[in-house]
């Protein structure tokens, strides 16, 4: 039981960092209808401009840098390539994003090569007892600025000035320019939180369980990107929850991998894509996501 | 040189003109020309009407205006755009908004997904000044009292008339000089359009110019002091609001009366079609508490045109959508013929011949109009996959035989010239017209038409009404026409049933349902604050 208690701690907490993963994805959707595939490229990029530069600045000032080199490479897709587009319907958009994944990705590996770089974050191995149960600190206290991040998130995105430009210009953007929203400043602001919450997120996954910075981690914060389709692509709330969904599976799966280990070893790490298959069987716009209305 | 001096000096800038368009010319990916050279002028602090049939090219001149053209991948290609004396050219739509013209969008475009509050409080964002904001919010909740009594309610809530209030209202938001309107009547039952009207004078007299696009000429007509004609893109005609409403052919195309279609045209052998009745008996449905339709009984007899109508949400579009399977009724059924449609799943009572056509128009945009009405004639078609992806040649033989049907069909209701090109570049008017070519391609025995002439012209409406009698004359067809513009139903029906609230209210010839006290409070109503009041709670209660 005990045992059980943990995964489910341990999952739900790894959970709301897939969500802080999948909530970039989300807010660069709906400002702008464009599935960003580099994402998890970007995640990487913060991650390691803050491996590189803790032991010099120290980890919270390496976090700060981490998350403005990396709001800055996002500004700059939007502004330089998607904003020059000759075509900018969000389709060939999101394909330009492939390529740039593929680039950023490939670079960031040559860079890193077969090192792995810690994070210098300051919980170290520390654990905490709850219950019975051992739980590394790493994961509270992802846990929590990863909730504090989200709630901050929702509040400005319901609130503020920002959020309901946003939101509008999400529903039509047409309509919205035409009452005064400037599109390309609701854009790159989705850009700039984008990038800011994909390094946060990216540190938080890859202290722990990703063990550092190394060449095989984007291919783990890729596991976000379910966590984004089964929420529903176009809802922030479904991020979250697709995200603490995504992270019980996976840990569940991990936890549990003797018991089914008929269906193969590692299944743990694809249960993320399993997972987004049912979902979309049953509910082909994720589990928030807007039904295309259409009235007939 | 002297003379272009001149010239300037008569027509430069003059704080009199508060939007002058010179020589516009407008096109779209290059190819089509949507205006050929158009000069309009709108005086500060007066109403300014632009009337013409779809396609004239209305919107693309406030698309130009308010600086979407682009989105929607057209291009000026010549001519300027001013106001207040300074170039809109170049402008993107949020920088027009700020220089102080404002475009309220055709179909309202409200976001459903935000609240009143927020509706407005997105275009505030474009004020910079706090006061100002205040003062703006103020006088649209004074302007329109409904909308903060729902001021917290979300926007796709709101029923038709409210959401065109906070359409126009939002609009207010940005404290604009210059109002631009794309069609506000459209879709609003009469007495919810004499009211916006009444709003528009009013927004006026608080000191802001408007420019106002209608396909209801009687109302622009009515409150604009100036008007212009729009023809294929060029100004065909201007003056005097009250002398061209008073002109003989502003009156024929676009007040148009009462229409008198023909009823005796040469009629031809209706082709051998089984000609059956349609029975509806008892048919209820409901949607959470509200009853969209009431024990609804009536019968359309065999091979005429029955019209159904009603004010906004009456279930005039459930009726259609219970007829064709897509809804499920709760009671009463169906019949046509002996078939029990109420029974059928949706493709089985296309297969039996029952068609429809969509009131927001379903066509495949990239497809070639020919395309779009050869799946209609899918059901008859018998190669396979196969058969037709290896172009077998009966295969091929089927796929001529079919052409050629759809060529006739194409002539029928006035295509022929159109058949190749893609059903999305086609003026809304066309794109209505093969809607109905596509129905007809099925080779229905019941044709449903959910409202045909929403959005046209009385001219064009006539148009569609002798299209849709010559159809039923030489196809013998029985149609059921589900409609919101009474003097085309009333010259076209051989018998009419009148909904609201779901229930029938009259049903019989056109001339005893028109004269039905009933149908006249429902339907036709007074302006009068209760009436409207009483408008808006039908429309929310029916929504």
């Amino acid at each position: 039981m005990s045992y059980f208690l943990s995964l489910l701690v341990s999952g739900i907490s790894i959970g709301f960092v897939y969500g802080l993963i999948a909530l970039g994805f989300v807010i660069i959707f709906k400002a702008t209808r464009v599935v960003n595939f580099t994402h998890a490229a970007i995640a990487l990029f913060g991650a390691y401009v803050v491996a590189r530069t803790h032991e010099s600045l120290g980890f919270w000032l390496a976090l700060l840098v981490g998350i403005a080199a990396a709001i800055v490479v996002n500004v700059a897709i939007d502004v330089v390539v998607l904003g020059n587009a000759r075509r900018p319907d969000p389709g060939t958009l999101s394909i330009i994003t492939i390529g740039l994944d593929i680039l950023i990705g490939a670079e960031l590996r040559r860079q890193i090569g077969f090192q792995t770089y810690g994070l210098g974050d300051p919980w170290g191995t520390g654990v905490i007892r709850v219950g019975g149960s051992f739980i590394p600190q790493t994961r509270v206290a992802a846990a929590v600025i990863a909730i504090v991040v989200i709630v901050l998130f929702a509040l400005v995105f319901r609130f503020s000035n920002w959020g309901v430009a946003m939101r509008a210009a999400s529903e039509d953007p047409e309509a919205a320019a035409l009452m005064g929203v400037r599109l390309r400043r609701v854009s790159i602001a989705a850009w700039i939180v984008a990038g800011a919450l994909a390094t946060l997120a990216g540190v938080f996954f890859l202290t722990f369980p990703g063990g550092g910075v190394s060449n095989l981690a984007e291919l783990a914060i890729l596991g976000a990107f379910p966590a984004a389709i089964i929420g529903g692509l176009d809802s922030t709330g479904g991020a979250v929850a697709g995200g603490v969904l995504v992270g019980m599976t996976v840990t569940f799966a991990a936890g549990y991998q003797n018991e089914i280990a008929f269906l193969g070893r590692g299944v743990h790490e694809a249960a993320p894509f399993i997972l987004m298959f049912i979902v979309l069987l049953i509910r082909p716009t994720g589990l928030f996501g807007t039904k295309e209305l259409h009235r007939v | 040189m002297i003379a272009e001096t001149a010239a300037t000096e008569k027509t430069g800038p003059s704080t009199d003109i508060t939007l002058r368009v010179r020589d516009l010319h407008v096109s779209y990916g290059g190819a089509v020309r949507a205006l050929d050279g158009v000069d309009l002028e709108v005086p500060r602090d007066s109403i300014v009407a632009v009337l013409g049939n779809n396609g004239a090219g209305k919107s693309s001149l406030l698309r130009t205006i308010s600086g979407t053209l682009s989105m929607h991948g057209g291009s000026i290609v010549k001519g300027t755009v001013e106001f207040e004396g300074g170039s809109l050219d170049g402008i993107d739509p949020a920088g027009v908004v700020r220089a102080g013209v404002v475009q309220v969008p055709e179909g309202r475009r409200i976001f459903g997904e935000l609240t009143v509050e927020e509706n407005l409080r997105v275009a505030a964002l474009a004020t910079e000044d706090r006061r100002q904001r205040t003062a703006a919010r103020e006088r649209v909740y004074d302007l329109f009292p409904r909308l903060a009594e729902r001021r917290s309610q979300r926007g796709s809530l709101l029923s038709g008339g409210e959401q065109q209030m906070l359409a126009i209202g939002r609009a207010l938001m940005t404290s604009p000089r210059l109002l631009l309107l794309d069609e506000p009547s459209l879709g609003l039952a009469p007495n919810l359009v004499g009211h916006i009207a009444e709003v528009i004078t009013d927004i006026n007299r608080q000191g802001i110019s408007v420019l106002i696009v209608e396909q209801d000429a009687a109302m622009a007509l009515d409150i604009a002091a100036w008007a212009y004609v729009l023809e294929v893109g060029r100004v065909a005609l201007e003056g005097r609001s009250q002398e061209l409403a008073n002109s003989p052919e502003i009156h024929d195309a676009y007040l148009g009366g009462q229409l008198t279609v023909e009823k005796d045209v040469v009629r031809p052998e209706p082709e051998e079609r089984e000609a059956r009745g349609l029975r509806i008996e008892n048919l209820s449905i409901r949607f959470g508490g509200v009853k969209a339709l009431d024990d609804v009984s009536f019968v359309v007899d065999p091979g005429t045109i029955h019209a159904v109508i009603g004010p906004n949400g009456a279930g005039k579009s459930t009726l259609i959508n219970v007829l064709t399977g897509v809804y499920t009724a709760d009671r009463g059924r169906v019949l046509f013929g002996d078939a029990e449609l109420t029974a059928m799943r949706p493709h089985q009572i296309g297969g039996i011949g029952v068609s429809r056509t969509f009131q927001n128009i379903a066509l495949s945009p990239d497809a070639s109009v020919a395309d779009n009405l050869m799946l209609g004639r899918h059901r008859l078609t018998r190669a396979g996959f196969f058969g037709s992806g290896l172009r077998m040649p009966w295969a091929m033989r089927e796929q001529r035989t079919h052409r050629s049907r759809v060529e006739e069909i194409a002539e029928l209701v006035g295509l022929a010239g159109v058949l190749d090109e893609h059903a999305g570049n086609l003026a809304y008017g066309y794109q209505k017209l093969v809607e109905l070519g596509r129905a007809l391609s099925t080779e229905p025995n019941l044709l449903l038409l959910d409202e045909p002439v929403a959005g046209m012209s009385a001219s064009e409406s006539l148009e569609m009404a002798t299209i849709i009698r010559q159809v039923q004359s030489e196809l013998g067809v029985t149609m059921v026409v589900v409609e919101h513009n009474m003097p085309f139903v009333m010259g076209l029906a051989s018998r009419v049933t009148v909904l609201d609230f779901g229930r029938l209210i009259a049903d019989g010839p056109p001339g005893d349902v028109q004269r039905n006290p009933d149908v006249i409070s429902a339907y036709l109503g007074g302006s009068g604050d209760r009436e409207i009041r009483k408008a808006l709670e039908r429309e929310a209660g029916n929504g």
